[in-house]
Parts: C-alpha cells; structure tokens; sequence
C-alpha cells in the first residue's frame, strides 16, 4: 500500500542585515488534507501518483524541485516592511507593522510579536464569510511555532530581546501580517519565505529614550535584526517517494504531511505531523534527511532573490 | 485646514478636477475564473470572479436567473492603523451589498439560469475611495471571466471642500468631514447605477458635484476600455491569430 507522506521543508532565510550567528532555517512540512476542492479523476490521479514514481510530475518537475520563486520587497508602502512572494499560482504577502508597547511583566526585556494569517476568498471560493477561519488559525499557529520556539521563547527565529526599549517599560511590538491571495499548494512555505522578506525589508526607527519617562524617535532607518529563516518545502512521498513543494492538485492526493523547521546549521527547530495516515519512523528519518538537502538549495534561492528585490527597491 | 491651496492644488499636488493615477492589471489569480488588480492613486484593491458555477446553497437557486454573491474584506495591514478584525464588520458588510447591486444590474443574469457568480474583493491598500475602486476592479475581472455583462460599470467618487467641488478623494480629504458622492454609472447606456453620499449639501452644489463625479467615471470607462482591448490583443497574440 503506498504510503503518502508529504514532507514540507521550510527553510529559513537569513535576512541580509542580520549580524546574528545563529541562523534559524525553519522547514515546514505542510500538509494539507483537502476534500474535493479539485475534482480529480481517478485517471488524473493515478497520472499524477505514476509520474511522481517516475520522477516526473504534470508540470515537469523533478520530485525534489521547487517552483520558480519571484520575490517583490516593500509592496505596501505604509507597513514598516514587506514582501509579496510568487510561488508558481501560490500567492502570498506578508507585512510588518512596528508600534510602541508595554512589554509582557514576565519578560521585561523582551518585545513581542503577534502573527496573524489572513485567506483572502479571492484564493479560494469556500474561504469567503468564515470559511477560511481553519486554516488561517492552522497557518498562524505553524508559524508562531516556528518563528517563536517555546514558551521560554529559546530557540526562536526572532530574537526578541532585540525588540526592547527600556526594560520593563517600552519595547516594540512587531505585527506581521500574512494575506492569502491565491493558493496552488504549499501555501506555508510561501508564507514563511514572504514573512522572511519583508522582515528582512523592516526598517524600525531609532528610539532615543529621553532623560525623563517618554521616548523620543528619530525616524532613522534601522534594519530590523531577525535572523529567522523560513522555508517550507511540501514533501509528498508516494510510495517511497517524496514530493517537495506541491501544487494543489497533488495536494489533494496526500494523506499525511509533516513540517519541519530547520535552521541554517541543518538543526531541526520544529516538527509537526499532520493527517491520519500512519508513517514509519524511518519513512520520517529519511523525509527529514531529504528536507536538509532540499533547504540548503531554497535557502540560497531565496536569499539571492530577496537581495535582487532589495536592490530593485533601492534603485527606485 | 486648508484642502485647497491658494494656487488651486490639493495636497497631493493635484488640481480639483484631477484624477489620481489609474493602473490595472487582469489575470492575476490563475485559479479564478476571472480576477483583476486595480489602483487608484495609493488604493490597491484585487477582485476575483468565480463563475458561473452550480450554487452552493441549493435554498438560493433561483431557476429563470444567476444568483450573484459578493464580499468585501480589507486587510489587516491595508489602513494606516492595523485592523483587528478584517472581516464581518458592519462597512464591509453594507459595502458588499453595494458592489453586489451594482453589478448583478448590469450583468446579463437571465443567460444563466440555475447559476451562481461569485465576486469577492480584497482591499490591500486604502487611501480615500475604496468603494470606487473595488466596482472598477470587479468590472475588470467580469470582462476577464467571460461573463455577458449590458456595459461596464464605472465608479468614481468626488467631494466639496473650501468652496470647492473636487474629484477623486483620497483619505486625507474623505475623512475632513465634507461630502463625498460616489457615483457608479453605465457609460455607454448614460445610466447611474449607484449613488450615495453622506454630510450635506445644498442642491445646485450637489448637481455640480454628482456631475464632475460622473465625468471621473466616464474618464475611467475610457481607461478601462483601453486596458481590456490590450489585453485582448495580448491573448489574441499568444493564440497565434
């Protein structure tokens, strides 16, 4: 019986500006169990199932590669940063608003970060009214796990003491907002990759706190400092294969899904598994093995393609 | 404060019967039926059309026509100020139920009986005029989707502030406090299909203002034109005729 396993590797980028030493890659396996939202013919499936055997999907690719990635910085031009990422029809934008706030009294020397994932029904008819309420919660609870670690907050993409003013007082609170605009398939990788562009594209101004309590703010552009990485590779395994990066058709085939997040030193940050079908353990230890491989590649990709549109955005 | 200078220029720069810049683009969503990004100025909206489709909700059907469904969202990020709660609030829900009126007038709904037609709008950036915006992008991606429409429908918005009648407000001066008419029309027919406005106004000023509003709108209509017989000669081109 064949096994489907959909492995999405998310992999981090690095932000130009960071001066971090740590480079968190955060592969996302995402898994998606769709019902009926493409109509497949039992002739187009075993199509898709033969091809992807053969190490040749419907539209060409090998089971390891990725679509052609097209990355646009500072799309709007009121948020502090963003991104609009084109992953094949895959759609997304993310941007990142900075505002003053109170920090939490349990972690006075730290900022916060809320992320809040949107699907737009211009992606999907069944999104509109609450619709798509489901898998926006699924979206963002994937990508605060990845981005924010644990409780403690160790182990995060973003490295929050970085966000903070005066300890105990003011700190920046960063809200990043995700929009679906058009979903093909790995729709969680998309997002990671755009959330990395456009922090990557945040310039937070400089805070000069004045003797007394109340902060001045020199408008001085300050690139923001994350250093989290994102990447979501879908990995599909029919068979004993697996597929990275899937449209929505071969979604729709997949049974299981795993996201896992790796950091540039090819460290597991985060692992999720989704959907019902049962995967050996050594299924899994060979689809993490493959997602390593596959980030380091999207990895370069996505940082070669962020520095292009920067220097696009800079020109203008 | 002074909306309008001495010299006669606004505070983008622009002179009262000016229009902010238009820039379209069909086609975006591949996966819809019909979809279209349209900018006036800083407002940035994407409408997709999906249909016509069997409907959904089998109570709704109605059997001599279309069933035409529509939903304005704004995103989080498109205001200056975040938005908590992008969807269901009360504007959103009364700006869907304009855009769904004024265009189930203008599509041919008796063609497709037993049928459904789904235009959903997203708001990305607003600036002043969203309204307008979204039934110009809807237009748009009508015509991309296929769908027998009586005309176009245009939609431009205008307003009166310091003693003067001005086109095309942006957010600055829509939220001054003055009237804002929007009017929405069928160009070639010469027929209003939407108009509202809010403050108040006396009569001949109003006469004057719903007029340069419909101006703006027959000025879109001729830019819209343009954008769709370009883009149908794009298509024609990738055909090989």
């Amino acid at each position: 019986m064949a096994k489907k396993a959909f492995i999405n590797s998310a992999q981090c980028l690095r932000t130009l500006h960071c001066y971090a030493h740590t480079i968190c890659i955060l592969l996302f396996f995402h898994f998606c169990l769709v019902e009926a939202m493409v109509g497949l013919s039992l002739g187009e499936k075993s199509f898709i199932k033969g091809g992807i055997a053969q190490d040749l999907r419907t539209d060409g690719r090998k089971r390891l590669t990725y679509r052609p990635i097209y990355v646009e910085t500072g799309v709007i031009p009121q948020a502090s940063g963003s991104a609009r990422v084109k992953l094949g029809a895959t759609d997304v934008i993310a941007s990142v608003k900075a505002e003053l706030g109170r920090p939490n009294p349990s972690d006075p020397d730290k900022g916060k970060v809320s992320i809040f994932v949107d699907c737009s029904p211009t992606a999907e008819p069944t999104f509109e009214g609450r619709g798509g309420d489901e898998l926006s919660t699924e979206l963002s609870a994937a990508l605060q796990r990845c981005l924010l670690g644990g409780k403690s907050g160790a182990g995060a993409g973003i490295d929050l003491s970085s966000l903070s003013i005066v300890k105990g007082k003011v700190c920046w609170d960063l809200y990043i907002d995700g929009l679906v605009v058009s979903s093909d398939g790995n729709v969680l990788d998309a997002l990671g990759a755009a959330i990395k562009a456009a922090l990557s594209n945040t310039a937070i101004p400089k805070v000069n706190v004045a003797a007394q309590a109340s902060p001045d703010e020199q408008p001085e552009v300050d690139v923001s400092d994350e250093e989290f990485l994102q990447f979501d590779t879908s990995g599909v395994p029919v068979g004993k294969h697996y597929i990275v990066d899937a449209t929505s058709e071969e979604e729709s085939q997949m049974s299981s899904a795993i996201s896992v997040s790796i950091n540039r030193q090819g460290r597991i940050c985060g692992l999720t598994k989704r959907g019902g079908a049962g995967l050996d353990p050594s299924v899994l230890l060979d689809m993490i093995s493959v997602s390593k491989h596959v980030s380091e590649q999207l990895y370069n990709k996505l940082d070669t393609e962020i520095a292009a549109a920067e220097a696009c955005d800079e020109e203008e | 404060m002074e909306y309008v200078n001495p010299e006669g220029l606004r505070l983008d720069g622009r002179r009262p019967m000016e229009m902010r810049q238009l820039h379209a683009e069909i086609g975006v969503v591949s996966k819809a039926d019909g979809s279209a990004v349209f900018e006036m100025g800083n407002t940035k909206v994407i409408a997709a059309v999906y249909g016509p489709r069997e409907v959904q909700n089998r109570s709704r059907q109605m059997n001599d026509q279309a069933l035409v469904r529509c939903e304005y969202n704004m995103a989080n990020f498109s205001t200056g100020d975040r938005m908590r709660k992008p969807k269901g609030d009360r504007r959103s829900t009364e700006i869907s139920l304009v855009i769904r009126q004024t265009m189930e007038a203008c599509i041919l709904t008796h063609l497709m009986p037993r049928s459904q037609i789904d235009i959903f709008v997203q708001v990305l950036q607003a600036d002043g005029g969203t309204r307008s915006a979204c039934i110009n992008a809807a237009t748009l991606a009508l015509a991309d989707a296929g769908i027998p429409m009586r005309d176009l429908v245009t939609s431009c918005s205008a307003g009166f502030l310091n003693g003067t009648p001005l086109l095309d407000l942006n957010y600055v001066e829509d939220s001054a406090g003055g009237p804002d008419v929007t009017v929405g029309i069928l160009p070639k027919l010469d027929k209003v299909t939407l108009l509202q406005m809010d403050a108040k106004l006396a009569m001949d000023t109003f006469e004057n203002v719903t007029q340069l509003a419909t101006e703006g709108c027959k000025a879109v209509a001729t830019d819209i034109r343009e954008i769709l017989l370009e883009h149908t000669k794009q298509l024609e081109f990738r055909r090989g005729l």
